[in-house]
């Protein structure tokens, strides 16, 4: 089997095949990203990469230095010992899953991932060839977390909205700048209002629109005229500023972490709206045991031990990917 | 859906829960509490919102620990306790949240409970059976064939509710209170009154809606709330010549209500003590008082000496002390206040007024009673202050002469002034995610002491507490930029750290506590100082914990002598 190795926070390196995935390192030949957050961009600003051609759009704005080069889902790149595809993560726009095959065997790096795919996404898919090693995150991985339908999350995100304009309030959603802000927009924009988003979040959108997510009527937050429109902006601008001119005020926090309830009087907001861009516990053994994977390693997440008794149970054997060392 | 079920209950406190704004939460309780018809219900719906599974006066616990809950709700789930329930909890920070939750999300605890729409006085016999239950498996037995009839949302509550605790909604007593008053369209301050008086917010409810609250009198034996002291450095005070001043004990909190040969003693959450007592009962019981109701404090007094709060400990909570108990720690119940003489409240009365009663009494009937100081300037109050703690107590109270007996209460007509107790140097382990107007930024930490010589420990630092303040703004900024480089893993909202960070960490106290690793929590810790200027091997060590912690009960304590904390003629 191919020889993982986790490099600390600097991601993930296949060194036998010199390939690095989210990896910021120097003993890899090959690297690959799988999305544009910042906690998965290479910190070496001057590599370069493959990505798709979403993720490459998402990174020059965000000030990735090095050369990014495109590769499309489902278009094979062939090394000199293996051959690397893109599959969609469902987690945001052009996000992949890294699939390498070779001679020693397969791995899917999954990267961050949802399935069933967020809405603003080119979906989920996994390759048709078998998979040895299933590299997956865990961010979420216990039986508490379980998520709503799309259905039941839009409709709680239409009300709070709605609800809030009607009685005189001015809503705020509090989202990350690349992702979740677009894929509430594209939530939104049913609602045909006008929407002002946060500078940062606001030079991302156009690469929504050029990829065919259109995102109704939005524009850059604006202090003087804000108020009425619907706002969405990470919650660190909260406190610096962002919509203090607007009195009637009501927040929502959405992020997985609104699945807890302690997370309203942390952060002191009106609603928590549980959409996460990562999948839930259960839709994860589900995964596994449907991908039978030789090995599944786990990272991200404070609690492997949780996935792996589930997986024991399942027959599926597992690991864990320590912040250092080869998994093992 | 009828609504007097659990459920609507239930479904009210979450929406009271996710609402903000307390206006907007009474409104909510006050469009519930006038769908409720009988007085039964309207009884038990304010009960279970303020005060828990039984009134506080009732001196009913349903003692139901929350290893049983746990355990129970494991099995129901058919999870491992260890590995599964235990890091579901540490990610919610809330057993019945985690537990409402696994009811929800496990497909085998969901095939196992059906909504059956249990009334409130069904609620109630479930909770009456459990209290008379004391075994932990019949208790088990009951719980799980209650849970097969709720919803997740209705067992969350009914743990909270159970636990005798706040239902953590962010609507207290009074909330409750505000909205009974609403209701019933009745004057705030009288269904508060009421409500001290009968010692239950369900009967004072049902006063309120039958125009009756003015039927609610004083009953001996029936604790009222304690009237609390603010911080000194909270307040300004303008005039000291406004206040008294007493020395602040290093005891237990009491109340004494003694009718003939009858004495109870209630704690300050009005729990009753009376057991743990005999010396004490026996003292008042032999006094042949009249109906008499005190406030004041427990010490362990010897060899005219006020000994140190951890010895108090060894005899609280003990029903009944051996003779050796009693004869190494013997106790004194030290009086301050009279709240009701002889058929007469005395609450409304100006402090002056209590105090030359309580005199009168204590001379008559030979009853420690505090000394009172007149202030006239800081420098009386620094020289006041530092005999307080030569006497080994915790510093002094003032208290203003014309105040009334403000119970339930934190007002400033009685403020303390306190000395912190220690501080330690501990190195920053874990920062958490911000609370309240800190969003976005770390704000909460838990920091370490040094265990790198430790042979009991194999790490190098473990918690020993958690702060959250006594930082400026601008600290923190910095200390948030430190952090990002600094981080070796987030879990969710917590961030854990490269021991490096160096804090100077203030408290009031250290007491002994085994469920954690140190074996030690500190009371109230807050920062001092960041010490940018220290490193790793300045740390202190769980050593230097345990010695201070010994220091403490072996501080030389001086005999009362000739300025006494209190006097007491034999």
């Amino acid at each position: 089997m191919v020889r993982i190795r986790k490099a600390g926070h600097h991601g993930i390196l296949l060194p036998e095949l010199k390939i690095g995935l989210d990896y910021s390192g120097s003993k890899a030949e090959h690297y690959f990203v799988s999305h544009a957050h910042a906690d998965h961009m290479p910190r070496n600003r001057k590599l370069t990469v493959y990505a798709t051609p979403p993720t490459a759009r998402f990174m020059k704005l965000r000030g990735f230095g090095g050369e990014v080069i495109e590769l499309e889902f489902g278009k094979p790149l062939e090394t000199e010992n293996a051959r690397i595809t893109l599959y969609p993560a469902g987690h945001i726009l052009g996000s992949a899953m890294t699939f390498v095959e070779s001679e020693l065997g397969s791995v899917l790096y999954t990267g961050d991932y949802r399935t069933p795919p967020a809405p603003a996404t080119e979906g989920f898919q996994l390759p048709e060839n078998s998979i040895d090693q299933f590299i997956t995150e865990a961010t979420f991985s216990l039986p508490i977390y379980k998520w709503k339908s799309e259905e039941e999350l839009s409709a709680q995100i239409h009300n709070f909205a709605s609800t809030s304009l009607k009685e005189g309030y001015t809503p705020i959603f509090t989202a990350y700048n690349l992702g979740k802000a677009q894929e509430l927009m594209y939530i939104l924009k049913e609602l045909n209002h006008p929407i002002q988003i946060h500078g940062a979040g606001f030079k991302l959108c156009g690469v929504y629109e050029e990829f065919g997510f259109p995102l109704g009527d939005y524009e850059t937050y604006n202090r003087e005229t804000c108020e009425g429109k619907i706002l969405i902006t990470p919650s660190s601008a909260l406190g610096t500023g962002f919509a203090s001119s607007v009195k009637k005020k009501r927040i929502a926090y959405c992020s997985g972490w609104a699945a807890n309830e302690s997370r309203q009087t942390q952060l002191t907001v009106d609603e928590l709206i549980p959409i996460s861009d990562h999948l839930d516990f259960f839709e994860l053994i589900d995964l596994c045991e449907k991908i039978q994977p030789k090995k599944v390693w786990i990272t991200h997440t404070p609690n492997p031990k949780v996935v792996q008794y589930y997986l024991d149970q399942l027959g599926i054997t597992s690991g864990f990917l320590d912040l250092e060392g080869d998994g093992q | 859906m009828p609504m007097n079920t659990f459920h609507t209950l239930a479904q009210l406190a979450q929406k009271i829960s996710s609402t903000r704004g307390n206006n907007a939460k009474i409104k909510l309780c006050v469009e519930y509490l006038s769908g409720l018809e009988s007085d039964r219900d309207v009884e038990l719906a304010t009960q279970y919102l303020s005060e828990g599974a039984f009134s506080s006066v009732s001196g009913k616990k349903a003692s139901v620990g929350y290893r049983t809950i746990a355990t129970l709700a494991a099995e129901f789930c058919e999870i491992d306790y260890e590995l599964v329930f235990k890091p579901s909890r540490t990610a919610t920070g809330s057993s019945s949240e985690t537990i409402q939750r696994l009811l929800e999300n496990i497909p085998e605890a969901r095939a196992k409970w059906k909504a059956e729409h249990l009334t409130l006085e069904e609620i109630n016999d479930i909770f009456e059976s459990l209290y008379i239950t004391s075994k932990r498996d019949l208790k088990q037995q009951l719980l799980l064939n209650a849970w097969k009839k709720m919803t997740p949302l209705e067992v969350k509550y009914f743990i909270r509710i159970l636990g005798q605790g706040s239902l953590r909604i962010g609507f207290e007593t009074k909330g409750v209170e505000s909205a009974i008053a609403k209701t019933f369209e009745k004057n705030l301050e009288t269904v508060r009154y009421a409500r001290m008086i009968t010692g239950s917010v369900g009967k004072t409810a049902v006063l309120a809606k039958h125009n009756c609250l003015n039927e609610a009198t004083f009953k001996m034996f029936s604790p009222i709330s304690f009237m609390l002291a603010s911080p000194i450095e909270s307040r300004a005070v303008s005039d000291l010549s406004e206040y008294i001043a007493e020395e602040k004990f290093d005891g237990m909190r009491c109340q004494a209500h003694i009718s003939g040969g009858k004495v109870e003693l209630f704690s300050r959450d009005l729990n009753h003590i009376t057991p743990s007592f005999p010396d004490i009962i026996e003292f008042f019981s032999s006094r042949d008082l009249p109906d008499t109701v005190l406030d004041g404090e427990i010490c362990v007094f010897k060899d005219d000496t006020i000994l140190p709060f951890q010895l108090l400990q060894k005899r609280m909570g003990v029903k009944k002390p051996s003779e050796k108990l009693l004869s190494d720690y013997p106790v004194l119940f030290i009086t301050y206040d009279l709240l009701f003489l002889d058929g007469v409240p005395l609450f409304d009365d100006s402090l002056i007024v209590r105090r030359k009663k309580l005199e009168e009494l204590a001379n008559t009937y030979s009853i420690p009673i505090t000394s009172q100081m007149e202030l006239e300037s800081k420098d009386d109050m620094e020289d006041l202050f530092k005999r307080a703690l030569a006497h080994g107590n915790e510093g002094l109270m003032l208290k203003r002469k014309d105040s009334n007996y403000e119970y339930g209460q934190r007002k400033k007509s009685w403020l303390k002034v306190k000395k912190p107790s220690g501080s330690l140097d501990t190195v920053m382990l874990y920062a958490h995610a911000g609370s309240g107007k800190r969003g976005g930024t770390y704000s909460d930490f838990t920091l370490g002491i040094s265990v790198k010589e430790d042979e009991r420990y194999e790490e190098e630092f473990i918690p020993i507490g958690k702060a959250y303040g006594g930082y400026s703004d601008k600290e923190l900024k910095k200390m948030n930029a430190l952090i990002k480089e600094i981080t070796l893993e987030r879990f969710g909202p917590t961030l854990l750290l490269k021991p490096q960070l160096v804090i100077e960490l203030e408290f009031e106290d250290i007491q002994i506590n085994k469920r954690t690793k140190a074996k030690f929590t500190l009371r109230f810790p807050r920062f001092k100082t960041i010490r940018w200027d220290l490193s790793l091997n300045d740390v202190d060590t769980l050593k230097d914990v345990e010695r201070m912690y010994k220091e403490k009960l072996s501080e030389e304590r001086e005999r009362q002598g000739k300025n006494p904390s209190f006097v007491f003629k034999n």
